[in-house]
């Protein structure tokens, strides 16, 4: 990551005991880190600045799915600050929640504590939305989560909460629909990896499934490496397709697992597979064919989104990004539209209230929302490999057609 | 090598360690990127410049106690054995073990002293909160409260009755279940058929937790050392696994939500605990408090003895009579109790899921309550204090993916400079400065390569009765 | 249950993956012969041996694509095997004299290695995805995916028999190393008696550090097998760690051959109990049969008598 943000307040800490050898260790630490964090640091004057909250997991098992999306605020973020007609300039404070729960509410509590902090782009993980939202609600602090897909989540009463990724239903209803009429799979094996995401996706797919009368297997596993015994239970099953509710790492271990098997039925995953290192990590051998249901257009392929991939590599230092990254650049740039509407005297309570009426192109779908905070009418695209890289086949609404 | 070079390699090489930890970051296709860049030009020269004034200190540190082994030379000439001198090494300026045990070494010594210590540090504890930022107090409450009240429970076992819980996560999420089937009739799949304040099922947590404790140790308690600890890290991977897959039963992955917050409904007092952090740490430190009181009484009784005879030497404990197994079960029992507590508290307060249990959360009770002073209360609360205070500062001063770089760093370094941790009880501390024959807290190993022994001082008996059969 | 072959194939799974769990078990079960101590940074160990064969490896096989010809790949898996080695040896070299000399040093309480370990694992996973990349890593193609032996109908690829064969002479070469050679009887010894070991002339604190030494070179290579069919990350040492951990008490913890059965047992429960079962249920299974076995065998199966099957 290139940029740290600064401390939003400093109290001094207990010091702990502890003899002076360690303590010099650590006094040297912090004095590096400060000098890290005081790299880039230059800005012109004059103009008013605010803060954009972010809120992930940046650290701990989940950390990657969170530095995808703040990667992409930053690019976001850095990008408007080139825009030299924007009234102000704005920074990123970043708080760290895991991906879990209990870290939710003193992650939330550490953006909503900075008065300068407009609005917030995350949770990235539904388990923590739900934990912090009801603070940003009491709050009034505007908080755009670029991935956090559960659909419970906009009918829960949180008053500031809108997502800028389709919920799983959607998502679901079309897979199913692409695996009865386009895959034309006898049998499904719908394999989920027993998390909130996972499991809100699998049963989606199923109650699509059930309706196209496609008859299907459940099954669940927590992520792990080996899938050579799950292979031999798939082969085993005679189902035709596999559906994967998981994230990439695991996806890709599944296919290669499935592919040394020589399994040679369609495998398909969700939106959380979307990523170029799932062919990295399965082996572009062994992802070749793989299919990817996803609601958003990629930013890799579509043209439109060719400045974001450019801008995006520019400022992360060559990267591609990755899954959630396109979306929290939307999210940012949809609360950078309201500030510009609002000019230098936004404050948390007119770009709460005016966000809701944000209609903007984004650069994995149109940004406008729902009453309730869902962003409107998602079109679900399919992707394959071919030939190592990930192409667009098209939205599933069009490939049903004869 | 000669001290000296000794001490610069160390120098230089934790001075690199520095330069590496705070440098930029790398990735797979160029592993090398990283350390390179941490090592280059301009940052170097700082790094360099910080290991020459850390050479300097530890040739100074050296120099000094060296002068203060002659003096502890003559002090302790009457107090036999080589052990003393080993104690008084392992506490460095010699302020830890020894000192509290010197007869008016300080003025908190006698009994009143420590009730006066023990109201002013309640005194702070009330005080200061209502003055910190929003965002400390959170993670007071369910960062520092919850994990102090945990590391009470998992120190009734650890500590107490010596017995290493490597599951003990899995009663907290007991108590947090518990506490959704009792109080929501919407939150989880499963639910009683008639709703309870949350007050009222503090108790009843406490019960069926403890009852947990209980029924875990039955048939666990008979294995000794670490098949006991590698059998309860089971037990908390089989009771996460169970929350997050029995989707009819408690809500799997999706979690627990929107439970009713805890409320006093009283003839004229009428309460509840919203949003606002500060009313959950009062009740916590109330529950704190209660719980440090309870088994502090509990500690002197007769089953505090028990205990401590269970954990210096179990054959010993039962042929002089004392009921082992029974004990052991109390000591799982009154642990896993608190943790119900805990659970309360938590689902009470905010969402949770069953990603909160897990083996990780396990580890993390137990690094507070030996890094705290293992058998100490005031000792493992402290602990969560410093230990996950330091968590919650190091959000502000180290870039976020970078965080559990510096922590884990920090539980090394404690172990190495303070192993009995911050602050070890009193029963713990050698009298005298004689070899301790807690078994718990006795030293796996003492070879000692360049020490003045120069051989090994040999293992005590051993804690683990398998190897050597 | 399935057909005769998924039995067979079902098995075969098991004990490839139970082999690598051997593997990992045996650096557990050593020190732990040893020092009586469970040695909860051994995870990283295994992680960092498995960057270390993954980078030498790359090093060598510079684009992806075509996958070597026979005698290349075989000469690349031995690169990454003795890099992957390298690395774990000197990780748990590193670790023996960070994290525990200097306690042992201070005399500290049993449970302060546990801390310590825990901290330095977390240190070393940390840093160790600051340097090397968050993202799972994939070791270069050096066999093609396919199957080439079918045993009792079980299909096996060329990379899963080269896996297995290696870890099953790395455990033949550790047993014959602890039971037969002038070494081993000094591990023996300090695990017997460390007082006694060291009055009789045995260099204790140089047992001790050979021993996590040899531990590492087992957890290193293991990972770059590990890594060639899961891939490496910083994370990745975690699951396999508690699990080979588990297969060492299963087995007898301090007994190098009980650490192969148990790895072996716990391979194979775990693939016929995910096919019997949901296999989110996976560990609920293994911890099930662990917890079964120790209260009829409280010390394992082969009891805790380091090299010597009770």
């Amino acid at each position: 990551m290139t940029a740290t943000p600064r401390p939003l307040r400093t109290r001094p800490a207990r010091t702990v005991a502890l003899r002076p050898m360690a303590a010099l260790v650590a006094g040297f630490a912090l004095v590096g880190a400060a000098l890290t964090a005081c790299g880039g640091d230059s800005d012109d004057g004059g103009k008013k600045e605010y803060l954009i909250g972010f809120q992930g997991p940046l650290s701990g098992d989940s950390q990657q799915l969170g530095i995808n999306a703040y990667n992409g605020v930053l690019t976001a973020v850095e990008q408007l600050n080139g825009d030299k007609s924007l009234p102000f300039t704005l920074r990123i404070v970043a708080s760290d929640d895991q991906g879990l729960p209990e870290q939710g509410p003193t992650a939330a509590q550490k953006l909503i504590d900075n008065p300068k902090l407009m609005a917030v782009v995350g949770p990235v993980f539904s388990g923590p939305t739900k934990s912090s939202e009801p603070l940003y609600s009491q709050a009034g602090l505007l908080s755009v989560s670029p991935s956090a897909t559960n659909p419970a989540l906009t009918d829960l009463g949180f008053t500031s909460f809108y997502r800028v990724i389709a919920p799983d239903t959607v998502q679901g209803a079309a897979a199913a629909e692409f695996l009865a009429k386009v895959v034309k799979a006898k049998r499904v094996y719908s394999l989920d990896d027993r998390s909130e995401y996972g499991t809100g996706l699998s049963g989606a797919i199923e109650r699509g499934l059930e309706q196209a009368d496609v008859p299907f297997t459940h099954d669940g596993i927590n992520p792990t490496k080996d899938y050579t015994s799950q292979a031999t239970k798939i082969m085993a099953d005679g189902a035709d397709a596999v559906y994967y509710s998981g994230y990439y790492p695991e996806y890709a271990l599944l296919t290669k697992a499935l592919r040394g098997k020589g399994y040679d039925g369609a495998i398909l995953s969700g939106d959380g597979s979307n990523d170029d290192q799932f062919i990295r990590q399965a082996g572009t051998a062994n992802a070749e064919g793989a299919l990817i249901t996803c609601p958003c257009s990629d930013a890799n392929t579509d043209p439109s989104a060719a400045a974001f991939v450019a801008e995006y590599k520019k400022v992360n230092s060559g990267l591609k990004p990755g899954t959630y990254s396109g979306e929290a650049y939307d999210a940012t740039n949809a609360i950078a539209s309201v500030l510009r509407k609002l000019g230098t005297d936004a404050n948390r309570e007119s770009v709460r209230t005016a966000f809701g009426s944000v209609d903007m192109p984004g650069v994995t779908k149109r940004i406008k929302f729902e009453r309730n905070g869902d962003v409107q009418g998602s079109t679900v695209y399919v992707y394959q490999v071919k030939d190592g890289q990930r192409t667009v086949l098209g939205p599933v609404s069009s490939l049903i057609k004869p | 090598m000669s001290g000296r070079l000794r001490s610069l390699r160390t120098a230089g090489l934790l001075a690199a360690l520095a330069a590496v930890m705070t440098g930029p970051t790398g990735d797979a296709d160029h592993p090398l990127a990283g350390i390179r860049g941490s090592l280059a030009f301009p940052r170097v020269l700082f790094f360099a410049a910080a290991a020459l004034v850390l050479w300097a200190a530890l040739l100074g540190r050296d120099r000094l106690r060296a002068q203060a082994r002659t003096l502890r030379g003559t002090a302790l000439g009457r107090l036999a054995g080589p052990a003393g001198a080993g104690a008084g090494n392992g506490n460095g300026n010699g302020n830890g073990a020894g000192a509290a045990t010197r007869p008016g070494a300080t003025w908190l010594s006698g009994r009143r002293g420590a009730v006066l210590g023990h109201a002013a540090l309640l005194a702070v504890a009330l005080a200061v909160p209502p003055v910190l930022p929003t965002a400390a107090q959170q993670a007071l409450v369910s960062e520092i409260g919850i994990y102090a009240l945990l590391a009470l429970g998992l120190n009734v076992v650890v500590g107490y009755a010596g017995l290493l819980d490597l599951g003990y996560i899995a009663f907290f999420a007991i108590g947090a279940y518990t506490t959704a089937y009792l109080t929501s009739a919407d939150a989880m799949p499963w639910h009683a058929p008639w709703q309870l304040n949350p007050f009222f099922v503090l108790p009843i947590a406490l019960l069926v937790a403890a009852v947990a404790g209980v029924v875990l140790g039955g048939p666990t308690l008979r294995l000794r050392g670490d098949y006991l600890a590698i059998v309860t890290l089971g037990f908390g991977e089989i009771v996460q696994l169970l929350a997050n897959n029995a989707d009819g039963v408690t809500g799997g992955p999706r979690g627990v939500f929107g439970l009713p917050p805890l409320s006093v409904e009283l003839p004229g007092v009428r309460y509840s605990w919203g949003l606002d952090p500060l009313p959950y740490y009062y009740l916590l430190i109330a529950l704190i408090v209660l719980v440090m009181v309870v088994f502090g009484r509990w500690e002197r009784s007769r089953t505090g003895r028990a205990w401590t005879a269970i954990r210096q030497d179990e054959v010993a404990a039962e042929a002089t009579g004392v009921a082992t197994m029974r004990m052991k079960l109390l000591a799982f029992a009154v642990g896993a109790s608190v943790s119900g507590f805990a659970g309360v508290v938590v689902a009470t307060k905010q969402f949770f899921n069953p990603q909160s249990f897990g083996l990780q959360a396990s580890l993390l009770v137990l690094t507070i309550v030996i890094f705290g002073g293992m058998g100490s209360r005031l000792g493992v609360v402290l602990g969560a204090l410093v230990l996950q205070g330091t968590a919650f500062l190091l959000r502000d001063t180290v870039p976020p993916a970078d965080r559990f770089i510096y922590f884990g760093a920090v539980v090394v370094l404690m172990m190495i400079f303070r192993p009995e941790g911050l602050l070890p009880p009193r029963a713990h501390r050698p009298r005298g400065s004689g070899p301790s024959r807690d078994r718990s807290v006795e030293s796996v190993e003492s070879v000692d390569s360049d020490g003045a022994a120069g051989t090994s001082r040999g293992v005590a008996d051993q804690a683990s009765p398998g190897v050597v059969s | 249950m399935g057909s005769a072959e998924q039995i067979s194939q079902l098995a075969v799974d098991g004990l490839m993956v139970g082999a690598l769990y051997a593997v990992i078990a045996l650096g557990y079960t050593l020190v732990y012969g040893v020092l009586q101590l469970i040695n909860f940074a051994h995870s990283e160990v295994f992680m960092l041996g498995a960057f270390g064969g993954l980078f030498a490896c790359r090093a060598l096989v510079p684009g992806d694509g075509a996958t070597p010809a026979g005698l290349a790949a075989a000469g690349l898996v031995l690169v990454g095997l003795v890099a992957g080695a390298a690395a774990g040896g000197a990780a748990a070299y590193t670790l023996e004299r960070c994290a525990y000399r200097p306690l042992r040093r201070r005399g500290a309480p049993r449970l302060a290695y546990l801390i310590s370990a825990i901290g330095a694992s977390l240190f070393a996973f940390n840093l160790a995805g600051k340097e090397f990349g968050r993202q799972s890593v994939p070791v270069p193609d050096l066999f093609a995916n396919r199957t080439v032996v079918t045993v009792l109908g079980a299909e096996i690829s060329t990379q899963s028999l080269v896996i297995a064969a290696t870890a099953l002479l790395m455990l033949l070469a550790v047993d014959h190393l602890v039971a037969d050679t002038r070494l081993g009887l000094s591990i023996r010894a300090v695990a017997q008696d460390a007082e006694c070991a060291g009055l009789m002339g045995v260099d204790v604190q140089r047992v001790i550090v050979v021993t996590f030494v040899l531990g590492g070179l087992l957890a290193g290579a293991g990972g770059f097998l590990y890594a060639m069919t899961f891939n490496a990350s910083y994370t990745m040492g975690f699951v396999p760690g508690i699990k080979a951990f588990t297969a060492a008490v299963l087995g007898g913890i301090g007994n190098v051959r009980g650490a192969v059965l148990g790895g072996l047992l716990l391979g194979l429960v775990e693939s016929f109990g995910g096919y019997l079962f949901d296999a989110s249920y996976k560990n609920v299974i293994a911890f099930t049969v662990l917890v079964g076995v120790l209260l009829v065998r409280p010390s394992g199966l082969l009891g805790t008598r380091l090299g010597r099957p009770a």
